[in-house]
């Protein structure tokens, strides 16, 4: 839940990029630590297994600077994919404010982003909040594969976005589709904020 | 002098008292989910938040093991290092449950941090004024804003 503070007129919220394993999450938040200025962002956190898998989590903390007269910061997240680490994920996930979806875009993988995309509407249920209430945005990473292996934008809004929320075709490698998601679900959970009055 | 912030003013008084009672070098009160309500000692804004996230999330994974263990949630955890130690402990407030991250040095101790750490939640939970009403945040047209600092922050 975001943090607001009326006094210092600061408002904090917190991303959480979810999807299978492999998918790209941290991928993302690597690609967005690189590109930001340094004064803009803070320490990216990592906690992974030795062979650089997600244990727990990644975190990066975003200043984006002062919208509508509060300082804004972003708290991006990332959960750990692989099925097992389920307990954990649910912890990530709480508090979240909005949800960035990853799915994995070669044909392959559509089992696994299905399974991951039931897994999170499961663990949002469990912390009694709607899905359909949370802002989502989805990321379809890997666009950038041959286009034998991934499956087009449209088939996968098709597969996974029934809410029809904002999608991107995203090769978070290169860098190509992640500012235009973060953009996004910013936007998402931002407008909420101003929908939603606030304690 | 190191300064102490807090996003809400009722919580400086009772942190003031604790860290110099129980010789604190840094202390952060947050949320379960890791959002900072108040610090001291800690000099970077956006390094405040990693510690954040990471004593949160040690918390929620031990409160989570001691429900494995069908053990109350564990409510004080204690790391003894070479030159620091650190105490994490949670309680409760009318605001909600709050998370406190302190870190000491040698001229102190896991007891003396922890008694006046109790004293410090009874402080917090007295000085705890009931939740507000809830306000309006952004205005309706903060899209504008939002993308020039997106676009600052990507250099678009």
């Amino acid at each position: 839940m975001s943090l607001v503070n009326f006094t210092t007129r600061e408002i904090t919220c917190k991303i959480v990029y979810y999807g299978p394993g492999r998918s790209g999450k941290t991928t993302n938040l690597q690609y967005i630590y690189d590109q930001v200025p340094a004064d803009r962002r803070g320490r990216m956190v990592s906690l992974a297994t030795q062979t650089d898998r997600t244990l727990f989590f990644d975190f990066l903390p975003l200043d984006l600077g002062t919208i509508s007269g509060f300082t804004t910061k972003f708290q991006l997240y990332t959960v750990p994919g692989q099925v097992y680490y389920n307990a954990t994920r649910k912890l990530v996930l709480n508090g979240a404010d909005g949800v960035v979806f990853v799915a994995d875009s070669q044909v392959r993988q559509l089992d696994e982003n299905l399974g991951s995309l039931q897994n999170l509407q499961v663990n949002l249920l469990e912390q009694r909040i709607d899905v359909r209430a949370l802002p989502l945005v989805f990321q379809y990473n890997k666009q950038g594969l041959r286009r034998e292996l991934v499956l087009p934008k449209e088939e996968l809004d098709d597969a996974m976005n029934f809410r029809g929320v904002p999608s991107f075709g995203a090769d978070a490698l290169t860098g190509n589709g992640v500012f235009e998601t973060l953009r996004s679900v910013s936007e998402l959970v931002l407008r909420k904020l101003s929908e939603e009055p606030s304690r | 002098m190191t300064r102490i912030y807090a996003v809400d003013p009722w919580v400086e008084k009772p942190l003031e008292a604790f860290v110099a009672e129980a010789g604190a070098r840094l202390a952060l009160l947050m949320t379960p989910a890791g959002q900072v309500i108040a610090q001291y000692g800690f000099t970077r804004a956006l390094d405040v938040m990693a510690a954040a996230a990471l004593g949160a999330a040690i918390v929620a994974s031990t409160g989570e093991i001691s429900k494995l263990l069908d053990e109350p949630t564990f409510s004080v955890l204690n790391h003894q290092g070479k030159r620091h130690g650190i105490l994490l402990a949670g309680f409760d407030t009318p605001r909600g449950r709050m998370v406190c991250l302190v870190v000491y040095g040698l001229d102190s101790t896991p007891g003396l941090v922890q008694l006046f750490f109790e004293e410090f939640s009874r402080d917090v939970r007295d000085a705890c004024p009931e939740p507000e009403a809830p306000k309006q945040v952004l205005a309706a047209d903060f899209e504008r804003e939002l993308n020039e600092s997106l676009a600052t922050l990507f250099r678009t």
